[in-house]
């Protein structure tokens, strides 16, 4: 039991905590990889003074993917938080009703059709990339709309429709591969089941502004997300236009997932368990949820990634692989919860 | 003095039309109930005048103005909603819960002012669930859970509080205790209630008025006394009441009843129904 004032407080433990473990997660990951780093060479280089390989090594390809990381692993708990609340639905994931597949889908169709290659990301497609991305999510999230929201949100059938969704485009996808050559095939199925490419710092800043201005925003309509937790029918008895502020919420979520994919590829459970977790810890209201839960995913995400690139090295897992692992039981603990 | 009014309102679902013609008046400072069987239309009509539902044609008019033309949260300072058996996120406490009642006087980040503090206070002392205030909205008892949820509505501090059947699935004494409430919010504080209720006595026994509809049209509107006789029951119901005064309220009720077409359960013929359970 706890008053709102305790509450308060304890969100900002929560989150020096978790901000506390994400770095020092960061650190460790940094040493880690097929190239080690010691621990004070990677402060040398941080602060200036290493030696090329490992300026290069950490600068340029280990930071911005633990970077990209971090990014994604809140987008896709934002997403899911938002996605959850809304739809009043625990399972709400966008990986698992389909929004992720859609996006993937996307970005092959784009990668394949237009650019022919499932390698080289050219500067201009570092700009179409996230856009074709979402336009698939938000193609996958009209389809599930349809099929699942307008006869009543059943937890069970929205979860049903969106493994429909999800096999359907990719299908869809594996009907591409066919026709690549084989080395685009394996790039398209290691990046299907989630992997963080083209990881650059490049890449980085075509996103990030994109995501900070979602994930402002819908810090700014968290009390909307509380209200539309509610239900539709007091939401509107409280005054909320939920037709449109769920449009709105909904839209913000969508898009998050879809920049999420563009980035890291089909990253399923993470939307779904750092969402929950958050909820275990602080409560149901947004406020706290939110950020929470984001930090959670972004720890997880980058801890995933750190075991997949490290645990068979030089074998790398991808790290959607790593994180359905880690979660698939928590999903499934779930779903026997619910029914 | 009109507070909420209905014209020539047609109300369905698609191609169904449940209300066909549809008006009345609610005035101010009253206690109205709407009654009926299963399906004559009263949630959707509660809903209709929520803005919950939209109407096929006709009009709602709230103070006098149509209600499609006031924008939304200015209608929830003056009107509060509680749908039937409405549903709070696990883990919500019970002043969080009530505190969502605040958001129409609310901006933005809906940060609580000491004005909303107050108000949430006394909703949690006019309810009694001082006591509960830190508990979670769904560890509660079916009593205490509808408490907290009116407690929210009446915390949005409207003359006018719209409530779908606030004592579906109360055990009696609950029940009483709810409407009680409700009355005592009346008569306190001069608030307007119109609620869909489906005990007959005690729809009678709390309201000022009673709206009787049935099959989407409105058979009987007036007070208690008026409303609740065997005449308009049998209209209404289709059963055959006996209307008695209640020695303790001096409020008519039903004391007995029985299907008129069909009489098939001979055991209970004439038997004494204490709650009288609609069919």
């Amino acid at each position: 039991m706890t008053t709102k004032k305790d509450l308060a407080k304890k969100c900002i433990w929560i989150i020096s905590i978790l901000v506390f473990l994400l770095l020092l997660l960061f650190f460790v990951s940094l040493n880690m990889g097929l190239v080690k780093i010691a621990p004070n060479a990677v402060l040398q280089t941080l602060i200036g003074n290493g030696t090329e390989r490992d300026k290069l090594v950490l600068l340029e390809f280990r930071l911005p993917r633990m970077v990209l990381a971090v990014m994604i692993g809140a987008g896709l708990a934002f997403s899911g938080s938002i996605l959850q609340a809304v739809s009043k639905n625990e399972l709400a994931d966008p990986g698992i009703i389909g929004i992720n597949a859609g996006a993937g889908f996307a970005v092959v169709l784009f990668l394949f059709i237009i650019q022919g290659s499932m390698s080289a990301l050219a500067a201009i497609n570092l700009w179409l990339l996230p856009l074709f991305s979402f336009l698939g999510a938000v193609l996958a999230a009209a389809l599930i709309y349809m099929l699942a929201w307008k006869k009543g949100i059943n937890p069970i059938r929205l979860v049903l429709v969106g493994i429909g969704i999800n096999s359907g485009f990719a299908a869809a996808i594996t009907i591409m591969q066919l026709k690549m050559n084989p080395q685009d095939f394996m790039k398209a199925a290691v990046w299907i089941s989630g992997d963080i490419w083209g990881a650059s710092w490049n890449f980085v800043l075509v996103i990030l502004p994109w995501m900070l201005l979602l994930c402002i925003y819908a810090l700014y309509k968290s009390h909307t997300l509380n209200q539309l937790s509610l239900g539709d029918q007091v939401a509107i008895g409280l005054g909320v236009h939920v037709e449109r502020e769920r449009l709105k919420v909904l839209f913000t979520a969508v898009a998050l997932a879809g920049l999420c994919v563009s980035a890291g590829g089909g990253i399923s459970f993470l939307g779904l368990v750092a969402p929950h977790i958050a909820r275990k810890i602080m409560g149901p209201k947004h406020q706290y949820v939110l950020p929470v839960s984001a930090l959670i995913g972004s720890f997880l995400l980058l801890l995933a990634d750190t075991i997949g690139q490290n645990i068979l090295a030089p074998t790398q897992i991808s790290v959607g692989i790593v994180v359905a692992i880690i979660s698939a039981p928590y999903f499934i603990y779930l779903l026997m919860k619910t029914n | 003095m009109s507070i909420l009014s209905t014209e020539h309102l047609k109300i369905g679902y698609e191609e169904k039309i449940i209300v066909e013609d549809l008006s009345f008046t609610i005035q101010s400072g009253e206690i109205t109930t709407i009654i009926g069987p299963n399906g004559c239309g009263k949630s959707t009509i509660l809903k209709t005048l929520a803005r919950i539902h939209k109407a096929k044609s006709g009009f709602v008019y709230l103070d006098g103005k149509a209600i499609h033309k006031i924008p939304t949260k200015q209608i929830a300072q003056k009107m509060a909603v509680l749908p039937q058996s409405p549903d709070a996120p696990a883990g919500l406490t019970v002043f969080d819960l009530i505190s969502y009642g605040r958001s129409p006087h609310q901006k933005g980040f809906a940060r609580l002012s000491d004005r909303d503090k107050e108000v949430i206070e006394w909703a949690l002392k006019v309810t009694g669930l001082e006591e509960l205030r830190d508990q979670d909205v769904d560890t509660l008892s079916g009593g205490q859970r509808q408490r907290a949820w009116i407690a929210m509505a009446i915390a949005q501090e409207t003359e006018l509080l719209l409530l779908d059947e606030p004592t579906t699935y109360l055990d009696m004494a609950h029940q009483l205790e709810i409407l009680k409430l409700l009355k005592k919010l009346n008569e306190d504080e001069n608030r307007t209630i119109v609620m869909v209720i489906h005990d007959l006595n005690h729809a009678a026994r709390f309201s000022d008025r009673m709206i009787a509809m049935n099959k989407g049209r409105l058979m009987k509107e007036g007070t208690a006394e008026e409303v609740m006789t065997a005449e308009v029951l049998k209209n209404v119901f289709q059963i055959d009441a006996v209307v008695v005064t209640d020695p303790r309220t001096n409020k008519p009720v039903c004391l007995s009843y029985d299907l008129i077409e069909q009489e098939k359960d001979m055991n209970n013929k004439n038997g004494i129904v204490q709650e009288p359970v609609l069919v």
